[in-house]
């Protein structure tokens, strides 16, 4: 287990031009607005009817009102307030019912951040959109999100109490398999990668830490599993609870 | 008392509490201005005592079925409303509501037009009504903004309104955190009833919401009233709490009006001249 | 016809007026000044119901108090269907009894933090938030692993049931006492799945959910 020393400067400088996973794909459903936060900037996330993704300022540029509590249509996001609305995509105004006869401006847009979906998650660049990276897993595993973890506690502390120890089952559903020590590695101030085997079965839990701000953060979890047969709601439940209880821990930490 | 606000709001009164609202034995408590208030009701005389702290408030006053309080040197008299004299009208009341947001906020919101036929559909308001035509905005002498001419369609423009039609509106902002509307008389419409919105500035941050309404009695039950603003301010105060930022920025720039907002434009630019921070983004 | 004593502002009204609305069932408003007026405390109203409580309903003489009592009596009396309240799964009384105490816990905690922030009610506010936020993380999580097993609703019963309209007016209003639903994915997506209910009915402070992809835009 390497020992990677974390500071709290690791977690401010140069973020802003990163990628961070926001919400589990699956979880961006059609005519919902997710409300997500990074780095102390909110975001609302919404897929329109032709499956794309928009990760907004949470903040219509008419009166400041949150766009989250908004209406999706599957074209357009309609703010609450006044009935402004904007196209997918360009977040452009198409419409200001104050005045249906006027074209809105071309300055009358929402603010934008760049998105991308990659390994089951919406990810989110708060600076101008740029190629998201992708991350390094092995071909051919079965690649499963875990159930995402909000968690009261700096990006810092989350990664230092998982590389303390987080330890899980090769199969849950398995009575020989108790939790083991996984071998922990940090990849960066935001990625913990933890590691189980037993003989020739493996099991690796990458952690994807998303800093919503300078006192909360987001655990999401990435599992790659050798063995597609364990029953999956059996893993997901198991994980939900080791990475529950490091959450009570980073929590009194 | 070292002043937490610019002179305009320090020496100046604030509605802080319905009468009705200390009817409760014991002690009230409330904030102004940053300033933590105890408010008492003496059953005996039926006065009211308030507290900053272990200091007696000497400017207290009731009017209007609320206790106003000023923390300074009172540079004017409570806003007066003449119509509020009339013996064929009700004064009524709607139960003061807190609000997380600046009071400048909600003084802003009252002023708006655009929001009744979207944040009060059915009632201020419908689809596809929605088009706010030109009004007219002019600045009063006693300080402060005047928009008349205001033309809205109402499905249901008040408690006792049977149907809908174009209600005319003509609204004055008296004072930083004070707001009246006048509409006209359904059966009078040459006289206009009257809905004042005292805005009690909290914090920068909060405020607690408290408002008068003055209607001819035609037909009005005033339980009815109170119901209809109640409903009404339930409406628009999630509106309030999910706007960002919590002050209301002073300067051009990160919010963009349109035509129908040239009330509160003026409202805005009306702040900044008269130099007020408190609530409020200032220009830089 | 059902008489409801009733407050618009009142989230364990709202509760009743919700089962109601999704029964189909008429019912006839008497609104009481609860704040400020405090009518509820009035000597007319203790004659009627001497706990001075509300919501309060008068069903043909039948007099139930409380939200949990009169949805209960609502679904038992009101529901051709049985679909409210399951009775042919034996697991189904008890799951539903467990979310109306949740819901019970949601009222005082979410609830009180509500009438503390909003109408000056005495509460302890920061154990309110805390209790309320507890209580979410709960339900986010069984919301979460509800929706990997394919199912929508708070009880596996491939329906909505009186545990989601008992538990979703303080969820839905809960911002108005200051505890967010940020944090809470799964209730905020259930949420919107309670505003698609047929007939659903909806009170100041909550919003109708955006239009569903079967519905004309």
């Amino acid at each position: 287990m390497s020992a990677i020393g974390l500071t709290a400067a690791g977690e401010t400088s140069a973020a802003i031009d990163r990628w961070f996973p926001v919400a589990r794909g699956e979880e961006v459903v059609p005519r919902h607005i997710v409300q997500a936060q990074l780095l102390g900037r909110e975001i609302a996330l919404w897929r329109d009817d032709n499956g794309l993704v928009n990760a907004w300022e949470n903040r219509c540029p008419h009166r400041g009102v949150r766009l989250s509590i908004g209406l999706n249509t599957g074209t357009e996001l309609h703010c609450r307030y006044h009935g402004w609305r904007y196209a997918s995509g360009s977040g452009q105004c198409t419409y200001i019912p104050a005045h249906p006869g006027q074209k809105p401006a071309a300055t009358m847009r929402v603010g934008r951040f760049g998105s991308a979906e990659a390994h089951g998650f919406v990810w989110v660049n708060l600076s101008d959109p740029a190629e998201p990276p992708m991350l390094s897993t092995p071909a051919g595993e079965q690649l499963t999100t875990l159930r995402s973890i909000y968690t009261r506690a700096p990006a810092s502390t989350v990664a230092a109490c998982l590389l303390r120890g987080y330890r899980f089952a090769l199969d849950p559903t398995v009575a020989a398999d108790s939790p083991m020590d996984a071998a922990l590695v940090a990849g960066d101030p935001y990625t913990v990668r933890a590691r189980v085997h037993a003989g020739q079965r493996e099991s690796t839990v990458t952690f994807l830490l998303q800093p919503v701000s300078a006192s909360d953060t987001v655990i999401h979890g990435l599992l790659t599993m050798h063995d597609v047969t364990a029953d999956r709601l059996a893993v997901l439940r198991h994980h939900n609870a080791q990475m529950s209880a490091l959450r009570d821990t980073a929590e009194s930490a | 008392m070292r002043p937490r606000a610019e002179s305009l709001l320090w020496d100046d009164w604030h509605a802080v509490a319905e009468f009705e609202q200390l009817s409760r034995p014991g002690r009230f408590l409330t904030t102004l201005l940053d300033v933590p208030l105890t408010l008492e009701r003496d059953p005996k005389t039926d006065s009211v005592l308030a507290h900053a702290g272990d200091e007696p408030i000497a400017s207290l006053r009731l009017k209007y079925g609320f206790v106003w309080v000023c923390l300074g040197d009172p540079a004017r008299d409570i806003v007066n409303f003449p119509e509020c004299d009339d013996p064929d009208r009700l004064l009524g009341t709607a139960g003061s509501v807190r609000v997380a947001v600046s009071g400048l906020r909600a003084v802003e919101n009252f002023l708006d037009l655009s929001h009744l036929s979207f944040v009060h559909a059915g009632f201020l308001g419908e689809e596809p009504f929605t088009e706010v035509k030109s009004y007219s905005v002019e600045s009063s002498p006693q300080g402060g903004v005047i928009a008349k001419g205001c033309r809205v369609y109402q499905p249901k423009a008040s408690p006792v309104a049977r149907e809908g039609f174009d209600v005319d509106y003509t609204y004055a902002v008296l004072r930083p955190y004070i707001v009246v509307l006048y509409k006209a008389n359904p059966v009078e419409p040459q006289r206009r009833d009257m809905i004042a919105l005292f805005v009690q500035p909290v914090s920068e941050e909060s405020c607690v919401a408290h408002l008068l309404t003055c209607y001819l009695r035609h037909g009005v039950e005033a339980a009815a009233v109170r119901r209809f603003q109640q409903f009404i301010f339930g409406q628009d105060r999630p509106i309030l709490e999910n706007q960002l930022p919590k002050r209301l920025p002073l300067t051009a720039g990160r919010e963009i009006p349109v035509r129908a907002d040239v009330a509160s434009a003026a409202y805005r630019r009306w702040l900044a001249e008269a130099g007020v921070r408190y609530g409020a983004i200032p220009a830089a | 016809m059902i008489t409801l004593y009733d407050f618009e502002l009142s989230a364990d009204c709202y509760t009743v007026r919700l089962m109601m609305a999704a029964l189909g069932v008429s019912f006839r408003r008497i609104e009481l000044d609860v704040y400020p007026g405090r009518e509820h405390e009035s000597p007319g109203f203790l004659k009627i119901n001497p706990s001075g409580q509300l919501p309060l309903i008068d069903d043909d003489g039948i007099m139930r108090c409380g939200a949990q009592a009169i949805l209960e009596h609502l679904t038992g009396r009101h529901d051709p269907s049985g679909r409210w309240q399951p009775r042919d799964d034996p697991e189904m009384p008890a799951r539903i009894a467990r979310w109306l105490e949740v819901a019970g816990r949601l009222s005082a905690t979410a609830g009180s933090a509500r009438l503390h922030d909003t109408m000056f009610y005495a509460a302890e506010i920061d154990a309110c938030r805390a209790g309320a936020h507890a209580l979410f993380r709960a339900l986010d999580e069984h919301l979460w692993f509800a929706e990997q097993s394919g199912h929508d609703w708070l009880c596996s019963a491939g329906h909505p049931t009186i545990a989601d309209i008992a538990c979703f007016p303080h969820v839905m209003l809960s911002e108005e006492g200051g505890v967010s639903r940020l944090p809470y994915p799964a209730i905020r997506r259930w949420t919107d799945r309670v505003k698609r209910i047929p007939h659903f009915a909806s009170m100041p402070g909550i919003f109708n959910a955006s239009p569903s992809r079967s519905a004309p835009t």
